[in-house]
């Protein structure tokens, strides 16, 4: 009887040990160095695109720099710029106007570098074929839309919602000029097109990059959705990097990063990958004064505080 | 409805076929299979941890918030009160804003996700525990008490049986829901099939959005007839004990399973925490963002919307059960209600949107959809609880189908339905932060507005709007279940003063 | 002093009106009441109020000379009662409910127990033969049984508290003339085997005036008032059709 006691009593314990384990493995991997380098998007993409970018974008990243590279997905715009702001993220990939939010939340942030189209980057006024809205010549034949029914892509969209703000405000026409009192949020470039496309709205305003890639995807039809006006050109996407990658990845990294995007090029096969799927040539060289344009506008527009 | 039929235009209906043709043709890629296979199983491990740990605080919450045993053990009901009350602010507050709310203060780390999921959960379980507790008849544990046993002896006893339940039915019921609501891990840069789903939209997608719907809907199907099964009264009747014990601990593996999965799957509770304070927040903006909003419109909007929306989600399943009888007929509604569930609010109102212009009766029309889903299940699941004698006997007076649908089945379940139909309009407010699409429409939008814009003065004075509004409504509801059922309340309180 | 329940000049208002009104009743240990009056008369409402389940509004209700509402769980162990809506729990089987009713004689961990799988099951099956069900019952669902069925449950549940009073509301309404005699005589600890300790005072309140007999005293109330109380011998026709005119 007191050797069966003793034997149970040795299983519990076995028993107690593995749970111990088991309850303390996922916390086992904390006490690992951090010599990693954590990056992340604002996605405007289609999943599938999405993961093919950025696993082939940390692979190469990590083959270039020597060091390990971690994609975390961030969808939501607020969430990545908050999360750049508590030191989580290294690196991000931000829209203009989330990246001047970003860098004043996180003083010092270095902008290390933008696709070649993003210095002159464009947003693109769409309407239905049933609006009879005509194309238009310059900024102030944006008064047409007086009236109609309008959409933006999503809030914090630099292409979709601030700057087109900006020109629309500079026609001198207000969200409350528009059918209904307000102005839509269709939530990203491909939902406007496609509100636009029905009806549902006369008219909208989106991504040039976009539209120019569902154009030649044959995916827009230019019978019933046609653009009516390009706005000028303005800066956006760019590669935001933390203050002080310097001291924890060693001295020179955040110059070492900068020339590794800079030296892109469309001959190496995984490189090439990678730029075609950011619709570009190249990355070049950006930096914070490009963007103070954008901070005035989002100022004006209380998209900062 | 009428304004929307009003608006129908058919411009849309290209892309609207589009969208269900794709149905059949799901992307089989095979990066988005295993994509959408890896976010699934993080969704669901998630799901797991936030609903399991929300069910233990809120069972334990909604115990302590019940006038019920307050007065059973002689407590000052004003705790109740206040429990109840205090815990309106982690409801009224959207699980998003929770997590951006943490998220500035702690930085990206798993655990946080957890967190931001379990807070508003576990409160919306404990408000349902404790008001169906307050619904037990307390009969039964006086006589037990009167038979001179303690007071814990008297609980274990006669509650337990009545409390597993409730238990079974609306705590299985959000384990569904965790599921569902594991959008949110997107925030945290953690994936999971919600954020598949939310990024194929963006782009729209179809047939990649298609592969993470298909998949989600397989396994909420399968989930939803396990919960079936799992809920089938003869499993708890007559052996409660059992029940509860096979329930905690299939609970306790579920919850090790889920941690050594996420573990596998690369995601480290407790790494990445980074404290950084905020500023706090200065009382002179304070005064500026109380000017700056148009107030009045706002709440107003944001009542009719959540108003409209309710009665959609609420007066529909009735009625939908009163005339469907056969049995294939109660299928298609079963499937059309997960479906209901599955889709994501934005994109029922982009699909409505393809086919109707702009107005705020498509917001409400995609809000009570997807809420008609969930309220259509709680009341099928509530009625396949109960006996057939009633129904039957109704039946055999020569009444239609429907009358005896009507008088046998649901007159049974009609209040606790409509108590739960009231916790479910608080999620409704809650919810109308996914109004973009339309547009400036209401205190949600605004929400989102100046989150997007970090403005969070306005934030903290939208919040505090929604908390008020909810208390109200919580407070109005009180004053209604007391008209309801107050003079048995009453009797049940005087009987307790031992 | 040997009076076990006194009821000063007890009266119960209620929305509705008066209930029971200037009500003196002493019982004495080893008396065999029973209850009567014509539906709506006050019985159920005078033995909740003897139990403690309710408190009158002036008065009060003394059990062995302690006020009613400060007596401690022991003391109430020794007051049985069966309810005239039995409070049987229903989802629990019928050996559990029987259980239910010896919980202040154990402690948490039996009550857990009891929950889990069915204990205790000798004493169980003593007190529902006792109750006249076969043992085969033990494992059923309150759910599943006939009226008289569950009646004869809640008094075993009754008889193993073993109750020094037993406050019986209608315990034979649900079952036929052969049944009621039976029971009766359990509840009156006439002709049981004697291992089953009964009560030795109880009030019962019956509507079938055939078996008055087998009581040592009857009380009769009308509207709220107590109109006969006088020994079974020295009960007159008249007061009964009084009573129930």
């Amino acid at each position: 009887m007191l050797y069966r006691r003793q034997n149970t009593y040795k299983i519990y314990q076995i028993i107690i040990v593995i749970l111990g384990l088991i309850l303390t493995s996922p916390f086992a991997k904390i006490c690992v160095a951090k010599e990693k380098l954590i990056i992340s998007a604002i996605p405007d993409q289609n999943p599938e695109k999405l993961n093919r970018l950025y696993s082939t974008l940390a692979d190469e990243l990590s083959n270039n720099l020597q060091i390990k590279v971690i994609y975390k997905p961030v969808i939501n715009y607020q969430a990545a710029v908050s999360a750049f702001r508590t030191g989580s993220l290294d690196l991000v990939w931000f829209g203009g106007l989330t990246g001047v939010q970003a860098r004043i939340q996180r003083p010092g942030s270095i902008v290390i570098a933008q696709r070649d189209i993003d210095s002159k980057f464009h947003s693109i006024f769409i309407a239905n074929h049933k609006s009879g809205i005509k194309p238009i010549s310059n900024l102030n034949g944006l008064k047409v839309l007086k009236g109609k029914r309008f959409t933006f892509g999503s809030e914090s969209s630099t292409s979709g919602r601030l700057m087109p703000q900006h020109y629309l405000t500079k026609a001198k026409l207000k969200l409350s000029d528009f059918k209904g009192g307000v102005a839509g949020f269709s939530g990203s470039h491909d939902a406007t097109i496609a509100l636009v496309k029905s009806g549902s709205y006369d008219s909208g305003v989106l991504n040039e990059q976009v539209w120019e890639e569902r154009l030649a995807q044959g995916r827009v039809d230019l019978k019933k959705v046609y653009p009516i006006w390009r706005t000028p050109p303005y800066v956006d996407y760019h590669w935001l990097a933390q203050p002080n990658l310097d001291k924890h990845l060693g001295k020179g990294f955040t110059r070492k990063l900068t020339n590794t995007f800079l030296s892109y090029d469309k001959s190496n096969p995984r490189q090439k990958i990678i730029l075609e799927l950011f619709g570009a040539r190249s990355f070049v060289k950006a930096y914070a004064y490009q963007y103070e344009a954008i901070e005035d506008i989002g100022r004006k527009l209380g998209k900062i505080r | 409805m009428a304004v929307i039929i009003g608006n129908l235009h058919l411009g849309g209906l290209n892309t609207l076929f589009r969208f269900f043709i794709s149905s059949f043709t799901p992307s089989l890629n095979s990066q988005v299979l295993q994509s959408a296979w890896n976010g699934l199983q993080v969704t669901f491990g998630f799901a797991i941890l936030a609903w399991s740990l929300s069910l233990f605080l809120g069972v334990l919450l909604g115990l302590l918030g019940s006038y019920n045993l307050c007065s059973f053990f002689n407590i000052s009901p004003v705790i109740a009160t206040v429990i109840r009350r205090t815990l309106t602010v982690p409801r009224a507050i959207h699980e998003v804003l929770w997590g951006l709310l943490i998220l500035q203060i702690c930085g990206l780390s798993p655990w946080i996700a957890l967190v931001a999921m379990t807070i508003p959960y576990t409160a919306h379980m404990a408000r349902v525990f404790s008001e169906q507790i307050d619904n037990i008849s307390l009969k039964e544990l006086i006589a037990i008490k009167l038979t001179g046993s303690r007071n814990l002896e008297s609980l274990i006893t006669a509650i337990t049986p009545k409390i597993i339940p409730i238990i079974a039915t609306f705590g299985f019921y959000r384990l569904e829901c965790a599921v569902r609501g594991a959008t949110l891990l997107g925030i945290f840069g953690l994936g999971g099939i919600g954020t598949e789903l939310q990024l194929s939209l963006m782009s729209l997608q179809f047939n990649q959005m298609w592969t993470s719907l298909w998949m989600l809907f397989i396994s909420l199907f399968l989930l939803e007839k396990a919960i079936e099964w799992i809920q089938q009264p003869k499993f708890y009747i007559n052996n409660t004990g059992v029940y509860t014990i096979t329930f905690i601990s299939s609970l306790i593996f579920s919850i090790l399973i889920s941690l050594l999965l996420l573990n596998y799957l690369g995601i480290n509770f407790f790494e990445g925490l980074h404290f950084t304070p905020i500023h706090p927040p200065n009382f002179y903006r304070f005064i500026e963002a109380f000017k700056s909003l148009n107030w009045v419109q706002l709440i107003l909007d944001t009542l009719i919307l959540t108003f409209v929306a309710s009665c959609i989600a609420i007066g529909l399943p009735p009625l939908i059960f009163m005339n469907v009888h056969s049995n294939i007929g109660q299928g298609i509604v079963s499937i059309i209600l997960i479906l209901l569930r599955l889709m994501p609010a934005p994109l029922v109102i982009i699909l409505l949107l393809l086919s109707t212009t702009p107005s705020t009766s498509v917001v409400a029309l995609a809000l009570g959809l997807q809420n008609l889903g969930v309220l259509g299940r709680i009341l099928r699941d509530n009625i396949n609880k109960q006996g057939d004698q009633l129904f039957n006997s109704v039946l055999s007076t020569g009444a239609t189908n429907s009358n005896a649908w009507l008088y046998g089945r649901f007159i049974q379940e009609s209040i606790s339905y409509l108590s739960y139909s009231i916790y479910r309009t608080d999620i409704i407010l809650r919810e109308t932060i996914v109004v973009g699409a339309v547009g400036g429409v209401g205190l949600g939008w605004q929400l989102q507005e100046s989150l997007s814009s970090f403005a969070w003065e306005e934030v903290i004075l939208i919040s505090i709007v929604f908390v008020c509004i909810t208390l109200i409504g919580e407070s109005i509801n009180e004053q209604m279940q007391k008209a309801l059922l107050g003079i048995k309340r009453t009797n049940q309180f005087s009987m307790l003063k031992i | 002093m040997n009076s076990l329940i006194e009821l000063n000049n007890v009266s119960l208002y209620n929305k509705s009106g008066i209930r029971l009104k200037g009500i003196n009743i002493s019982i004495n240990c080893g008396e065999k009441i029973a209850l009567i009056g014509s539906s709506g008369a006050g019985k159920t409402t005078l033995l909740k109020l003897a139990n403690g389940t309710i408190f009158p509004t002036h008065g009060e209700v003394r059990f062995n000379g302690l006020s009613i509402s400060k007596l401690t769980h022991k003391q109430r162990l020794k007051i049985g009662t069966l309810w005239q809506d039995l409070r049987l729990i229903e989802e629990l089987s019928v050996c559990q409910n029987i259980n239910a009713g010896a919980l202040g004689r154990h402690n948490v961990t039996w009550s857990i127990a009891n929950l889990i799988t069915g204990i205790n099951i000798n004493e169980c099956s003593k007190y529902l033969r006792a109750a006249n069900l076969p043992v085969s019952f033990l494992g059923r669902n309150i759910r599943d049984l006939s009226s008289g069925q569950k009646q004869r449950v809640a008094i075993s549940r009754l008889l193993i508290q073993r109750p020094e009073i037993i406050l019986a509301d209608e315990p034979l309404s649900n079952l036929d003339q052969f049944l009621a005699n039976k029971i009766l005589n359990t509840l009156l600890s006439v002709n049981t085997d004697s291992t089953i300790n009964t009560a030795k005072t109880c009030i019962i309140s019956v509507h079938q005036l055939d078996v008055l007999q087998n009581f040592t005293r009857v009380i009769g109330i009308r509207s709220g008032q107590v109109v006969i109380d006088c020994d079974t011998t020295d009960l007159k026709d008249i007061d009964l059709r009084n009573l129930y005119n």
